[in-house]
């Protein structure tokens, strides 16, 4: 890197402007560094970023891409891969630009050493939106600085010459890439080349296989539970039961001559024990008596009491016209949705080494920027000095945007000398989530003579899902005066309706909740279209039309109008009940990608069954058609499973169950034979993607149900509450 | 059975501790003071052991009358849809040894013995009465055409019945509820009560 | 304790101090065959299921004594690039996975379901095919499997015809 410097400064001389993406403005540079038999080209970035207090300072290089000795591109990805189809992305979008094919473009994690970190995290369905302009650019300047080297190494006038996977051609001559790059010492830096046309794209817009479909299907160690250092021990931490409870002191007697002890570590605030083996690091764990304090016996109807409209701070996020007034005519429903669990299937896991005063970290993180900086902070480290390398993850949702474990296993490194590996139980992993939030919703709504509504309200109470996490700074919540997290859908999409408002309501629990995909969308767009459905029930319309009717015309409005209708030709949706089947409709607008489902539902032995999922979704430019489909279906069936079956619950003070089963997700026979998507382009630039899908299905397979059997469910996990 | 039969029969009872007590009786004078009405009665006693076990979740768990195995003191339905399948072991390629072995593994907190499987559908007692399970209990066409021999066999030596108070941890660590009757006196239960011509009482 | 087993066709032999060691760890810590997955420990999610004897196994409740003089299969001896089972063709096809770390628990449990029926029917896949996808792959894992039994049909034909 000392090498780079230098020739960092050289061409700053020459600055370009990347606009846009990764929430940073910044000038891009270039310099070479050799790299064993590869030559290695490096993009070397100066950013200025989001003014967040863990940020980077950035005033170094960052590698994007290297160019290999076998005429291959290396992306390094400051996104990770969490089966959200973003290498797939991204691999396409440097592909075009570079004229390279698909085989040729290595997407990896970029490690924090390569500079090229995220200032804020994998996660908010952005990364694809995020990277569509700042990415292609980056390409595109490395494709002309090598055809401008190779022009000159050919003696071939740029103009003669042509690129096709990564192979100039023009008067005769043939170059590779790899064969332009080498050698060269200073590079001409180009202005911001012009961006092919779409037309000229031959992967964007395709439905390509994903990049990483064989690593996954071939078992491939790709993910932090199957990353490993030499000389590994493994680690594993005491953690409370009970919500709430402090570390205080720890009987470590019992533990320390346990087989495979190699050491109890105990902490200011945590006792952990290192092992030879993971197994004899668990049994050393249960073998340490703790002490405990500061917990209380709550249970879930305690939680439920403190989660109502009316409890704690509102602000009032949305307002046009007048406030419902106090006459009649105003309908009611109240809605409440449970605590919710990531569930991942890959337990968070990590592997530390800390070595004098350097540390690397394996992870599968989607904060590789605030892993870094708190394992520094603890350890008294520079951070240059930790080296985060992102694995591949078993599933992220929310989950790995906040990772103390890090820490603790960085702690336990540095304590016995070696590299330690530490993951969480699947009970540890249950307990110690950070929660979806409860919610509860209340809803009026009146009806004008023609019976569209003339006011509609949502007030909601939501537990934290932005505020207190660690990406966002304590001073920035009552800055914004709500939780960015839990507002997510709880706006009024009907923005045709001539009085509306929307109040949030904002209450801590006392166990953690955050991030959970699609934040307050799943909660809210069940509050929201549920109510809508009854409104147009109660005013004897369609629900489809009535809907379109009280929809603005800015233009979301018409994109959200137009999924609507998309969706509902597609499925042909009727309100008749037809082979014991009604249908459902919802729609929802997050991130800016509107969505519309309808769902075919029936009851068999009491139970909610869902046969049919037909899905319209604006995500605007499609970069890979594929898997955005597939992001539906996912969403679909996380979104059932979250609507149909999951809750947590707290007894005794206990986060509970503990264990898949008894917490109930969709599996195989849950899953709709059928899902239905179909793609709208509303705009010309990506947008979100693997969220918003997850918002109308609550709602939608509600108001199916309540076609069929007349019973309106207010609240979540839908449940029938009399035997069919 | 009216007050006064039990009253006589209880101080017969007695008399007969109290002699035995004495350590004066013999066979003979022990036999003497049995009636037809105590073995009636042992006979019942034995019954109601055996059924005490047979009832309990342990047992009824893998005795259901909807195909379903189930689980846990609240003898809720199998979690993940498991049936009984067409061999009583589950579905065709997950079936009950793809999580259940030999014996109990500590480490997962599932249940093991040898041969884990639904007792076959004939031998269904969820939500019957004692009386109707010990009818299927003994009935030939019902319990595999065991004779009473090879019932007893069954009940007091099949290791699978016997787990019941060998139950293990379960997934959170706690251990698992053993019936309300230890093993040895079921084993000498379900004897006396086969051997007694297992008579159902009729009350 | 000396046990020894064919893991994908090698005969290994393993030294352990707990013989109820599951499974699972031998294989992902002691072997280094890390595409068999850690999910819960409890055989609630199905991510370590791997093949003993051509049956389908919770790893991680399967007590490493159990396996002595057996042969086990994980999803590097299903198949690799070079010669792909017919479950990973079919896979590769559909694009069935996203975050990708429950599939090789899916994909050994479909193995051992077509072993067993080999043309299953809806009905055969909701029975047998119960780990947890937390992407919700399901929808493409269906179609991936019925086309997984084409795969194997076609193949089983053209290899009966070979003879």
């Amino acid at each position: 890197m000392a090498d780079n410097k230098s020739e960092s400064k050289k061409v700053s001389r020459r600055k370009f402007l990347v606009r846009g993406g990764l929430g940073t403005i910044g000038v891009v540079a270039i310099g070479t560094y050799i790299f064993r038999n590869s030559i290695r080209r490096e993009i070397l970035g100066t950013v200025n970023s989001l003014d967040l207090p863990y940020t980077d300072n950035t005033d170094k290089p960052m590698i994007w891409f290297e160019v290999t000795s076998e005429n291959n591109i290396l992306l390094h990805s400051p996104k990770v891969e969490m089966g959200q189809g973003t290498f797939t992305g991204i691999a396409q979008m440097a592909a075009d630009e570079l004229s390279v094919s698909m085989s040729q473009i290595q997407v990896i994690h970029a490690a924090s050493s390569t500079g090229n970190i995220d200032s804020f995290a994998t996660g908010g369905s952005t990364s694809i939106s995020g990277l569509w302009q700042p990415l292609r650019e980056l390409a595109a300047m490395l494709r002309e600085m090598l055809l401008k080297e190779a022009s000159r190494k050919m003696n071939v006038g740029i103009d003669e010459l042509t690129i096709e996977d990564g192979i100039l051609s023009g008067n005769g001559k043939t170059m590779t890439y790899a064969q332009a790059a080498e050698g060269v010492e200073n590079w001409k830096v180009p202005d911001t080349p012009v961006l092919k046309s779409l037309k000229e794209y031959k992967y964007i817009g395709k439905p390509i296989a994903r990049v990483d479909l064989d690593a996954k299907v071939f078992g491939d160690p790709i993910f932090g539970m199957d990353a490993q250092m030499p000389d590994m021990l493994y680690g594993a931490v005491v953690r409370p039961t009970k919500i709430g409870a402090k570390f205080v002191s720890a009987d470590i007697k019992p533990a320390e001559n346990m087989p495979g002890v190699v050491k109890v570590i105990v902490e200011e605030d945590f006792v952990g024990v290192v092992a030879n083996s993971m197994l004899e690091a668990e049994k050393a764990k249960d073998a340490i008596i703790v002490t405990w304090e500061g917990y209380e016996d709550l249970n879930t109807d305690a939680i439920f009491k403190i989660m109502t409209v009316g409890n704690g701070k509102s602000t009032i996020i949305q307002k046009h016209g007048d406030a419902l007034d106090k006459q009649d005519g105003i309908e009611t429903l109240e809605f409440r949705t449970p605590i919710g669990a990531h569930a991942q299937i890959e337990p968070n896991g990590v592997v530390a080494s800390v070595e004098g005063d350097s540390a690397v970290i394996k992870i599968s993180t989607q904060v590789i920027g605030l892993t870094r900086k708190e394992v520094a902070s603890r350890l008294g480290l520079d951070v240059e000095k930790v080296n985060v390398i992102p694995t591949y993850l078993g599933g992220g949702f929310g989950r790995r945007l906040h990772t103390p474990h890090a820490v603790q296993a960085a702690v336990m490194s540095k304590a016995v000398g070696k590299p330690v590996k530490y993951f969480f139980s699947r009970k540890e992993e249950f307990q110690h989530d950070m929660f979806r939030p409860p919610t509860h919703h209340i809803i009026k709504g009146k009806l004008n003579a023609e019976g569209y509504l003339d006011g509609l309200e949502h007030q909601f109470v939501s537990g934290d899902v932005g505020n207190h996490s660690a990406l966002i700074p304590d001073f920035l919540p009552p800055i914004i005066g709500a939780d960015i997290g839990a507002i997510r859908g709880g706006f009024i999409q009907y923005t045709g309706i001539p009085n509306f408002r929307s109040v949030y309501w904002h209450v801590s629990l006392p166990f953690a909740t955050s991030w959970w995909r699609s934040l307050g969308l799943l909660a809210n767009t069940f509050a929201m279209e549920s109510f809508m459905d009854e409104m147009a029930l109660k005013a004897n319309k369609n629900a489809v039309d009535f809907r379109l009717a009280q929809i603005g015309d800015d233009s979301i409005g018409v994109r959200l109008k137009n999924v609507i209708k998309a969706a509902s030709e597609k499925a042909n949706y009727s309100e008749d009940i037809a082979n014991g089947r009604a249908m459902g409709f919802a729609a929802s607008i997050d991130a800016g990608t509107p969505c519309a489902q309808v769902v075919e539902v029936s009851i068999v032995d009491n139970e909610i069954v869902v046969h049919k999922v037909t899905v319209s979704l604006d995500p605007g430019l499609a970069v890979n058609p594929d898997q955005i489909r597939a992001q539906c279906e996912g969403c679909v069936i996380m979104g059932m499973s979250a609507v149909l079956y999951e809750q947590m619950y707290v007894e005794n003070g206990e986060l509970q169950p503990t264990i898949y089963g008894p917490y109930q997700m969709a599996l195989m026979k849950n899953a709709p034979k059928e899902i239905d998507v179909v793609l709208l382009q509303g705009k010309d630039t990506p947008g979100a993607v693997g969220e918003p899908p997850l918002g109308p299905i609550g709602a939608a397979i509600a108001n199916a149900v309540r076609r069929l059997t007349g019973e309106r469910l207010t609240e979540l996990p839908l449940k029938l509450s009399k035997t069919m | 059975m009216n007050l006064k039969t039990w009253f006589v029969f209880l101080m017969i009872s007695i008399v007969g501790v109290l002699l035995a007590l004495a350590n004066t009786p013999t066979i003979f004078e022990y036999h003497l003071l049995e009636n037809q009405q105590s073995e009636i009665n042992k006979s019942d006693e034995a019954f109601n052991k055996m059924m005490d076990v047979l009832t309990h979740q342990r047992c009824m768990n893998c005795h259901p009358n909807d195909n379903i195995p189930k689980q846990g003191n609240d003898r809720r339905p199998h979690y993940f849809g498991m049936a009984r399948g067409e061999d009583d072991k589950g579905f065709q390629a997950t079936n009950c040894n793809t999580c259940h072995n030999s014996e109990n593994n500590t480490y997962s907190g599932v249940p093991g013995a040898p041969h884990w499987s639904l007792a076959p559908a004939s031998m269904g007692w969820e939500g019957l009465t004692r009386s109707q399970i010990a009818e299927r209990l003994v009935d030939k066409n019902a319990n595999g055409q065991r004779s009473f021999d090879e019932l007893l066999k069954h009940m007091t030596e099949d290791e699978l019945v016997l787990w019941a108070w060998t139950p293990g941890i379960d997934p959170n660590g706690q251990e698992r509820e053993v019936p309300p009757v230890s093993k040895e006196e079921f084993k000498n239960a379900v004897e006396y009560w086969l051997d007694n011509g297992a008579v159902i009482p009729t009350k | 304790m000396e046990i020894s087993f064919t893991v994908n066709d090698v005969l290994q032999t393993v030294n352990v101090e707990d013989e109820n060691t599951p499974l699972l760890w031998v294989i992902r810590d002691i072997l280094d065959l890390k595409g068999t997955k850690f999910g819960c420990g409890k055989a609630a999610c199905g991510a370590c299921t791997l093949h003993v004897d051509g049956e389908a196994v919770r790893s991680c409740s399967y007590a490493v004594k159990f396996v002595q003089d057996k042969t086990v299969t994980t999803i590097e001896g299903l198949g690799n690039r070079e010669n792909p089972h017919p479950v990973q063709l079919a896979w590769v096809e559909e694009i069935v996975p996203q975050c990708g770390y429950c599939q090789p628990g899916f994909m050994m449990a479909t193995a051992a379901l077509l072993k067993k029926v080999p043309k299953p029917t809806d009905e055969d896949i909701d029975n047998n095919i119960i780990n947890v996808c937390r992407c919700g792959t399901y929808y493409r894992m269906r179609k991936a499997i019925h086309k997984a039994a084409e795969i194997q049909a076609e193949k089983d034909t053209n290899e009966s015809n070979m003879v």
